[in-house]
């Protein structure tokens, strides 16, 4: 009798330190569940980022209507993402067209895969005429399976709001990935793009800019290699509004920082001559 | 008179992995005769090759050496078989299918005509008292009843030589009365019936003639009368005798 | 020839008899308007998504049926002993071997149909269009496919000791031939000798199967293939499946049936 209460006693200790090296592990995986959000992270786990680059290539298989190489030919030749290429150009500067690309395909090795191109796509072409919204599924769940992946939130928002004028949906799409990313610059650059391109509302996009230009420096200053590209993009952008609003002397600062880190100061410079000629002269 | 099956000097062997590859001789020069409109009876204990016999006739299995006929036609050929109805021991139908699927199905195999096919499935269904069941799929069937299908599918083609392995097996006594009262009406018609049997004392009502088998050889065959007489005890006391028994006590 | 359809009669009542055919069916549906009725940035357009999901999993269900149905066959006749009465009738092995190709690949081109009205219609819902011809070339090439791995089945069923073994073999294979088989070469031309060579002659001997696989091109529209093309995908078709048919004749002939 007094064997088994001890041994009882012993059971229940065992359970008590279990639970209590238990608990905090619990608590922390439900934390990471909160942070994560979706039962695609909770089923996924870390090969979400995977998968969502996956829908994202997918995306990009998509936009060129399934003429897509394997992952075989992409180790081969390194091919870069068109639908994603696209949507860093400003409204009605596509990067190229259907007619830009070479349609030959490299001569076949055997019959075999020279018959075999019968049975697939092989022709370069590209969604349009309102086409481009049989990307979104992918996009959406690219998204959903990776909320930390800027590059998605920008590309769906240009596509939604330059392709098929679905701005709303698009600002609903940068708000998320903002609520997902609230450090990051690129997101508030693409809001103040959409208020700018489509809502034509140069009041905020400067507000969106400005504050993204802050956080660009605040994420990036302290970087070896800074990210010069979205900064080229803000200073140009918020020149560009500086000026239309008739702000010169705005606009010529940021054009000065724009021609520090540019490939072209000359370009920049001349641009900053124009302004300053045409510049009211002080009483 | 003419002979529906024959064997000549028929000889299987097996060699297996459970035999260590060794060589298993299950018929020793069998030869065998079996003239049209008999009842013949194929005896012999367990293991004495009268179901290797059958694998060869049905061209199951391919002998050694020798040869077998049935309508003097070498078993090999498929066309052998066109006139022979068979009637497993143990029920192997497709369970998924109905009496009728069934016999439609060995019916198209045998080339009969629609029309005469669905007249014989009306007759036989009738004949094994399955007609109130013929929609059902045999999984549904008694043990008994997928017997009667068994009988059924094998008089089809309507056959000449019926091979019959244990028929009565696993039977009550009225199934086993059918049976022979369906072998009895066979013979009656005119067509041979070739069965293997454990039942002696049925074996020695309804057979015309009876062949024992004993480690792969023929022991003994004859009519079973000019048997009975010539040893002088029932088939039963002979068969005892031919493979060697020795009573205990 | 009557006895060949008389066996595959029966092969095809198992199928529909049996409830894999509709569970799979029901399954699909169900995925299928599960994705339909969802809406992405309020789009109601949108359907090509939908197209690549309905015939994912139309081919994975097809993959499934064919060759369980199939692996079954033999196995099935030799361990519930119908086979024994079976070959007491005047037929051949060979021709019971046909016969249950035959069965198999009929029963396959009959639910390929019904998957592919089903796939019809969801999508003509959406698109308000049916190119019948692509539709058409796509099940005709389809069943093609199907028929080389239900006679690849077939052969491993008389190979393999346990269906289970052959299904799991034969469903890596099939899958491992539609997704690699292609870039074989590509993979070869990276690697030494000799690998090189032997992953160049596995690239030659394989069934391409990918020949039989239009979803891309159903997917984003694309016009309808030569029909010069799809005959001679059917002819390559008839001859890996003529080839695996008479191996496993071959074989089955001199198998013990017990």
């Amino acid at each position: 009798m007094k064997q088994a209460k001890l041994i009882l006693l012993l059971l229940l200790v065992a359970c008590f330190s279990l639970a209590t090296w238990l608990q905090p592990l619990h608590n922390s995986r439900i934390l990471r569940t909160e942070t994560s959000g979706n039962v695609l992270a909770l089923l996924l786990g870390d090969a979400r980022k995977m998968f969502a680059q996956q829908m994202f290539a997918k995306a990009d298989a998509y936009f060129h209507r399934g003429n897509y190489p394997s992952i075989f030919d992409l180790t081969q030749h390194h091919e870069e993402n068109h639908m994603a290429g696209e949507s860093h150009h400003a409204a009605g500067e596509a990067d190229h067209d259907d007619d830009d690309h070479d349609d030959a395909l490299p001569p076949a090795h055997d019959w075999i895969e020279r018959f075999g191109r019968h049975f697939y796509p092989t022709i370069h072409l590209h969604l349009k005429d309102g086409e481009e919204r049989e990307m979104l599924p992918w996009l959406r769940v690219a998204v959903a399976l990776d909320p930390h992946s800027i590059e998605t939130y920008a590309v769906t928002a240009y596509w939604l709001r330059e392709r098929l004028n679905k701005v709303d949906e698009a600002e609903e799409v940068l708000r998320a990935g903002l609520h997902a990313n609230p450090d990051s610059p690129e997101l508030y650059y693409e809001l103040g793009r959409l208020f700018y391109e489509n809502r034509k509302d140069s009041v905020r996009t400067r507000n969106l800019w400005v504050f993204a230009l802050r956080r660009w420096h605040e994420v990036e200053d302290t970087k070896t290699v800074p990210q010069r590209v979205l900064l080229a993009e803000l200073l140009g952008g918020l020149a560009r509004i500086e000026r239309q609003d008739g702000h010169k002397a705005a606009a010529i600062d940021y054009l000065k920082q724009l021609q520090a880190i540019s490939p072209s100061p000359e370009q920049i410079q001349k641009q900053i001559d124009q302004l300053s000629a045409t510049q009211t002269p002080s009483l | 008179m003419q002979t529906i099956l024959e064997t000549k000097k028929l000889r299987v062997e097996y060699r297996s992995r459970e035999l260590k590859q060794e060589t298993k001789v299950a018929l020793k020069g069998l030869s065998l005769r079996v003239n049209a409109g008999e009842v013949f009876g194929f005896l012999g204990p367990n293991g004495a090759g009268k179901t290797t016999t059958m694998n060869v006739l049905l061209g199951y299995v391919n002998a050694s050496a020798g040869e077998a006929f049935l309508f003097d036609v070498n078993v090999r050929e498929p066309i052998a078989r066109q006139r022979i109805g068979y009637l497993p021991e143990l029920t192997y139908y497709y369970k998924f299918l109905t009496a009728e699927e069934l016999l439609r199905f060995y019916a198209k195999i045998f080339g009969i005509p629609k029309g005469e096919t669905e007249k014989r499935i009306d007759q036989l269904l009738k004949l094994v008292e399955l007609d109130h069941a013929r929609k059902r799929p045999i999984r549904t069937y008694s043990k008994g009843m997928q017997q009667r299908a068994g009988i059924a599918q094998a008089l089809i083609n309507n056959p000449d030589l019926l091979l019959l392995d244990e028929p009565t097996s696993g039977l009550d006594p009225l199934g086993r009365m059918k049976v022979r009262e369906i072998i009895q009406r066979l013979k009656n018609e005119g067509k041979t019936v070739f069965f293997s049997s454990h039942e002696l004392g049925e074996v020695e009502t309804i057979c015309d003639r009876v062949a024992i088998l004993n480690q792969g050889e023929l022991k003994i065959e004859g009519p079973v009368n000019e048997l009975v007489n010539q040893y002088q005890c029932n088939l039963e006391q002979l068969f005892l005798k031919v493979v060697g028994y020795q009573p205990q006590v | 020839m009557n006895k060949i359809f008389a066996v595959a009669g029966v092969v095809i009542k198992e199928l529909y008899r049996r409830k894999d055919f509709y569970v799979l069916f029901i399954l699909t549906v169900l995925i299928t308007l599960v994705m339909w009725s969802a809406r992405f940035f309020n789009d109601d357009g949108i359907v090509r998504a939908l197209k690549e999901i309905c015939l994912m999993l139309i081919w994975l269900s097809m993959l499934v049926i064919a060759i369980t149905t199939t692996a079954r066959q033999i196995p099935f006749e030799r361990e519930s002993r119908t086979i024994f009465p079976l070959l007491a009738k005047p037929i051949t092995r060979a021709q019971v071997m046909v016969g249950k190709f035959l069965g198999c690949w009929l029963a396959c081109g009959i639910a390929l149909i019904v998957f592919y009205v089903f796939f019809g219609l969801i999508t003509a819902s959406r698109e308000h269009t049916l190119p019948l011809v692509q539709y058409l070339q796509a099940i005709w090439l389809h069943w093609q496919m199907l028929g080389i791995v239900i006679a690849m089945t077939l052969f491993g069923s008389v190979v393999f000791t346990s269906p289970a073994e052959n299904i799991t073999i034969t469903l890596i294979i099939t899958t491992g031939i539609l997704f690699i088989a292609e870039h074989l070469h590509k993979v070869a031309e990276r690697m030494t000798e000799p690998s090189a060579t032997i992953l160049t002659v596995i690239y030659f001997l394989v069934p391409h199967l990918e020949f039989f696989d239009t979803q891309k091109l159903i997917i984003h529209d694309w016009p309808a293939i030569e029909w010069r093309f799809v005959g001679g995908a059917s002819l390559y078709a008839a001859i890996y499946t003529a080839f695996f048919l008479l191996a496993t004749c071959v074989i089955f002939r001199r198998k013990a049936l017990n």
